[in-house]
């Protein structure tokens, strides 16, 4: 039943989800919509059905099913991922200092007596101290947890870190300070970011571009000003109308979305979005699937009602 | 339910099967069946051998044979004793012999979990008292101490000592009808009964009493526990409502495995106790190296655990419909 | 003047754990006027949940209501048995929990869990209570309500849940309704759903409420006042509109900073420094010290009282006056 939606993995790269280098792309979409499928199959954890993904030139699905082990190494280094749960994602029986060194050792980066000057640049790049070398993930807190993961992944240096909803399971001030320490790092090494979130205030924080999923479609992708000031499509209307703004005189026109989300496992033939879409809609809807189009300016749209 | 059923019973299936092949390649491995026939008798002739071994079907390929045991089973047959009672029919003797260990061990069980569950739950309930800490102690102590050590100490304690309880066995040996106990054959067996199903009952309660309180310790921090308090509901109907339904979830599952594991237990206990039931044959069998006997225990003790399980798995999904469903 | 349908004072609830007794909440005091909707807001372990279990007496072990008054129509809850609290549970106050996924008995249907808490506080018969369930889930908008009642909580997605949590704790007509977090598992389009949803029904049916969440989007849009509460004291306590455009606690201003937003879209969000006190051996003085960049000598060891600056407008911090913060919207516009 379960397929890694290929028509997915086409869509990133056949038509414009292409992420530029050094940007700090988000993607964005409710629970299930397929963000996690879609990291994990860049990563070639969850190896795509079919498609392509292309990565600095070359087709990572390609290197993965060869027998070449140094390019999937090479692959394995250059695209990181931060989890979403930082409890679960550091093993409790390693120190930091082995957390962090683990990835150094495998890739060969740095000779054995430096991996200790290394693992304290990157302590500091991450706002931890030296002292915390030592110690296990337990005697964390959760955003410092979320830091050692951070450190992790940028101890090898990638070209692409793909973070998966870094901040979603810590506190309300927390996630300021590690969403301050994306936005500097991304600022300092020009690395690329992959964004994955649910929550549209702080993709649009700190991304540069976002798409919109629904239910394993793009459905609509756009700058983060174009995409929040002008959204096209009337699911990411309704969905940044529904973000509740902390300001009680703020002007609020709510789009509410009536009826229930389809069921993943026998959506919808045409427009997936169609049960719960407030346009006119008609037999298009019903039976084309639409296909995402350039509508100027980069900002492309999957909506047979939207053609500027 | 229904199609859960039978999709359970179904799976049950190859599980069967599955058993019976490895039980039935072990007795082969253990020794040429011909041979251990014989074993009593070594002065036979090499030519009565063989005709025994033909007799028997025992010249045919190993797979042939299997699928002659299974198709005779269907039919009934379990073959005969090599050893016990001039060669009686396995089913016969395993007839003899099953009402004595079902008796003990359902009856065994069914006052565990009587006892278990409800203990289970006040201990949980009155966390830290004394009483949970005298039932968590007994408890451990239970779950710890083997089950023929158990049956020693109460025999020793009961029948030696306070002379309450004969010693072992089934039932008076009827020279006189006076003999049983307060004259009547049915209290004499009850009378028997006393220490042995006392001694397992306890063996199977300690560690369900101990499953029950964690499940219920856990269940209780749940948040529709809360919300059941929340909306007014007494206290009665939180515990045996909302609360006990949901611990009795694992308790099932190790009722299940809990209750194949005493009926392979069984030779040991009822060998202590001196037991008429299928243990004792199967250790009789066993030092007369009774092959036939041993494999007939195993497929009705395989036969009784799957049945076990299936009980089980029905409960299972009657308490959670989240199973039930897929 | 408004009539008070709750007033909370001193109310402190501990903890006694092996580690050591954790005060949870030291010192609350809040008061929710009849027919409105009051946000309490907080980060994480700030004392929200804890205050909320408090007010209707269930909060679980090994945590005590060790001081204070919960004083609901002029009666104290604190002094109730256990008897009387049971027939104010569900039928005057309800309760709403954060998880809807946790917060229903997997192992009965929906029909059950309703009736059963219909019965317990209504003389009526099985079959009323069955039809007054529908007409439940009718007035929580669940469509075919006779179908989706005899489902499993599993059977139903999360906004469902939630609406199915909602009917339950509307059963009896509560005059008062507390929220906690209903909507933060919740996916934003339906939170909106589901927000939209209880104003409408608050206003239908005449409710006050207490409207739990860390979210500060959702109170403005929610609350008619707010209290926070950081490390289980109050900071602050006025009407939506104060609090947002002119918080007079730090810890209020650094909440409403640190949260990004659409509004106000800033280069560099601000940081709180340092995390949520360990509350088994809180800070002297006042607890928001170690974070706060306004605290001076005398914060480490005097305990703010929480005092009415304005008419309405009470807050907890030594140098309230003194200090002036800026609200991001904009400051104080009055
Ligand atoms: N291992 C799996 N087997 C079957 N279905 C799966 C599996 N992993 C994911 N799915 C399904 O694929 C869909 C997309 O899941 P995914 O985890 O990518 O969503 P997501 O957008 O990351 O959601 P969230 O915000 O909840 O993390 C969901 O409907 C999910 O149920
Ligand atoms: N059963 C318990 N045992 C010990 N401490 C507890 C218990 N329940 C809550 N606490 C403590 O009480 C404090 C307040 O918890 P509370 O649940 O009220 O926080 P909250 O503001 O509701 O947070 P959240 O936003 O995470 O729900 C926390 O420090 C917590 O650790
Ligand atoms: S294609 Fe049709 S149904 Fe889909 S979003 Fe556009 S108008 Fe709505
Ligand atoms: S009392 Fe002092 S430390 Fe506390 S909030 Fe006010 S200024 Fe900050
Ligand atoms: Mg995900
Ligand atoms: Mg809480």
């Amino acid at each position: 039943m379960f397929n890694k939606q290929v028509g997915l993995i086409h869509a990133v790269d056949g038509v414009s989800f292409s992420i530029n280098k050094g940007e700090t792309f988000g993607l964005v979409g409710e629970s299930g919509c397929g963000k996690t499928t879609t990291a994990r199959a860049i990563l070639y954890i969850d190896p795509p059905t079919s498609g392509k993904i292309n990565f600095e030139g070359k087709d990572i699905v390609s290197i993965f099913k060869s027998k070449n082990k140094e390019e999937k190494l090479k692959l394995r280094r250059k695209i990181q991922y931060v989890f979403q749960n930082p409890y679960a994602s550091l093993d409790p029986r390693m120190t930091v200092s082995d957390i962090i060194i683990e990835p150094l050792i495998i890739h060969k980066l740095v000779p054995k007596k430096f991996c200790y000057q290394r693992l304290y640049e990157l302590l500091k790049l991450v706002g931890l101290e030296e002292y915390h070398a030592e110690r296990y993930p337990h005697e964390f807190s959760g955003g410092q947890r979320q830091r050692i993961c951070i450190a992790r992944a940028l101890a090898v240096e990638p070209t692409l870190l793909i973070a998966d909803e870094p901040v979603a399971s810590l506190d309300v001030s927390v996630r300021a300070q590690i969403l301050n320490l994306l936005t500097e790092l991304q600022q300092k090494f020009k690395t690329t970011f992959l964004y994955i979130s649910h929550d549209l205030s702080t993709v649009r924080h700190i991304c540069h571009r976002v798409a919109v999923m629904y239910m394993g479609r793009i459905v609509e992708v756009a700058k983060t000003e174009d995409l929040f000031e002008e959204p096209l499509h009337p699911y990411t209307k309704a969905l940044i109308s529904s973000i509740p703004i902390p300001d009680p005189l703020a002007k609020k026109t709510r789009i509410i979305l009536t009826g229930e989300v389809p069921s993943p496992i026998n959506p919808p033939v045409g427009c997936r979005f169609e049960a719960r879409c407030t346009y006119d809609k008609d037999q298009n809807c019903v039976k084309n699937v639409p296909k995402l189009v350039d509508v100027g300016n980069g900002h492309f749209v999957a909506c047979e009602k939207t053609k500027k | 339910m229904s199609r859960y059923i039978i999709r359970r019973l179904l799976y049950l299936i190859p599980l069967f099967l599955g058993i019976l092949i490895i039980v039935f390649a072990a007795t082969r491995i253990a020794g040429d069946p011909v041979r251990l026939m014989t074993a009593l008798n070594p002065h036979i002739s090499e030519q009565s051998r063989i005709n025994l071994a033909h007799y028997y079907g025992l010249d045919q390929p190993i797979y042939t044979q299997f699928f002659m045991y299974l198709s005779q089973m269907m039919a009934g047959d379990l073959g005969n004793s090599y050893a016990i009672r001039g060669g009686i029919e396995v089913t016969t003797l395993i007839g003899d012999y099953i009402g004595p260990t079902m008796q003990l061990q359902i009856l065994a069980m069914s006052l565990a979990l009587a006892i278990a569950i409800p203990v289970g739950i006040i201990s949980a309930k009155k966390r830290y008292s004394k009483l949970d800490m005298t039932v968590t102690t007994t408890s451990l102590l239970g779950t710890c101490i083997p089950v023929f050590y158990m049956g020693i100490i109460a025999i020793i304690v009961f029948s030696y000592i306070l002379g309450w309880f004969p010693p072992g066995s089934y039932i008076t040996q009827i020279s006189d009808t006076r003999n049983y106990f307060l004259g009547n054959p049915t209290l004499d067996i009850l009378w028997h009964m006393a220490v042995p199903t006392g001694v397992l009952t306890f063996a199977i309660l300690a560690p369900i009493v101990l499953l029950v309180r964690s499940s219920m310790l856990e269940v209780l921090k749940q948040d529709y526990i809360l919300a059941a308090r929340a909306s007014g509901l007494s206290e009665r109907v939180v515990i045996y409502k909302h609360a006990l339904r949901n611990a009795l979830i694992p308790v099932v599952t190790y009722a299940g495995i809990y209750f194949g594991g005493m009926l392979a237990g069984a030779p040991i206990t009822e060998t202590v106790f001196n037991w008429p039931g299928l243990g004792r044959l199967f250790v009789q069998a066993t030092t007369k190296l009774d092959f036939p006997v041993i494999m007939g225990i195993t497929v009705v003790i395989t036969i009784m655990t799957l049945i076990a399980n299936l009980i089980t798995d029905i409960t299972y999904g009657y308490i959670d419909p989240r199973i039930r469903m897929e | 003047m408004v009539k008070k349908i709750l007033k909370i004072e001193n109310l402190k609830t501990y903890f006694y754990t092996w580690a050591g007794i954790v005060k949870a909440v030291d010192g609350v005091n809040i008061d929710v006027n009849e027919g409105e909707t009051l946000g309490l807001v907080g980060e994480s372990g700030s004392g929200k949940s804890v205050t909320a279990l408090s007010i209707i007496r269930i909060v679980p072990s090994p945590g005590k209501i060790v001081e204070g008054k919960i004083i609901y129509k002029g009666e104290n809850l604190v002094e109730k048995k256990e008897k009387t609290l049971q027939d104010i549970r569900g039928k005057e106050i309800a309760y709403i929990f954060q998880d809807p996924a946790t917060s229903l008995n997997p192992v009965f249907t929906i029909a059950n869990q309703l009736v059963e808490v219909i019965l317990r506080h209504q003389k009526i018969s099985k079959k009323e209570a069955l039809e007054k369930a529908i007409e439940l889930f009718r007035l929580v908008e669940i469509p075919d309500p006779e179908i989706k009642i005899w489902n499993y909580p599993h059977q139903l997605s999360g906004g469902m849940k939630q609406r199915m949590a909602i009917a339950r704790a509307l059963a009896s007509q509560p005059n008062l309704l507390i929220a906690d977090e209903p909507t933060t598992n919740l996916d934003v389009t339906i939170q909106a759903q589901i927000l939209e949803l209880m104003k409408n029904l608050k206003k239908k049916l005449g409710m006050s409420m207490i409207l739990i969440t860390h979210d500060m989007g959702v109170v403005a849009d929610t609350a008619d006042r707010i209290t926070v509460l950081y490390a289980g004291r109050v900071c602050e306590t006025a009407d939506t509109k104060t609090i947002f455009y002119n918080p007079k606690h730090p810890y209020t201003q650094a909440l409403l900073t640190a949260v990004p937003s659409l509004a106000l879209k800033t280069e560099k969000l601000n940081v709180i420094p340092g995390s949520i006190p360990n509350l088994i051996k809180p800070p002297k003085g006042c607890r928001f010290h170690p974070r706060c960049e306004y605290a001076q000598q005398i914060c480490t060891k005097k305990i703010p009282e929480l005092t009415e600056i304005e008419p309405g407008h009470k807050v907890a911090c030594l140098r309230a006056t003194e200090i002036n913060l800026k609200s991001p919207l904009g400051g104080s516009n009055n």
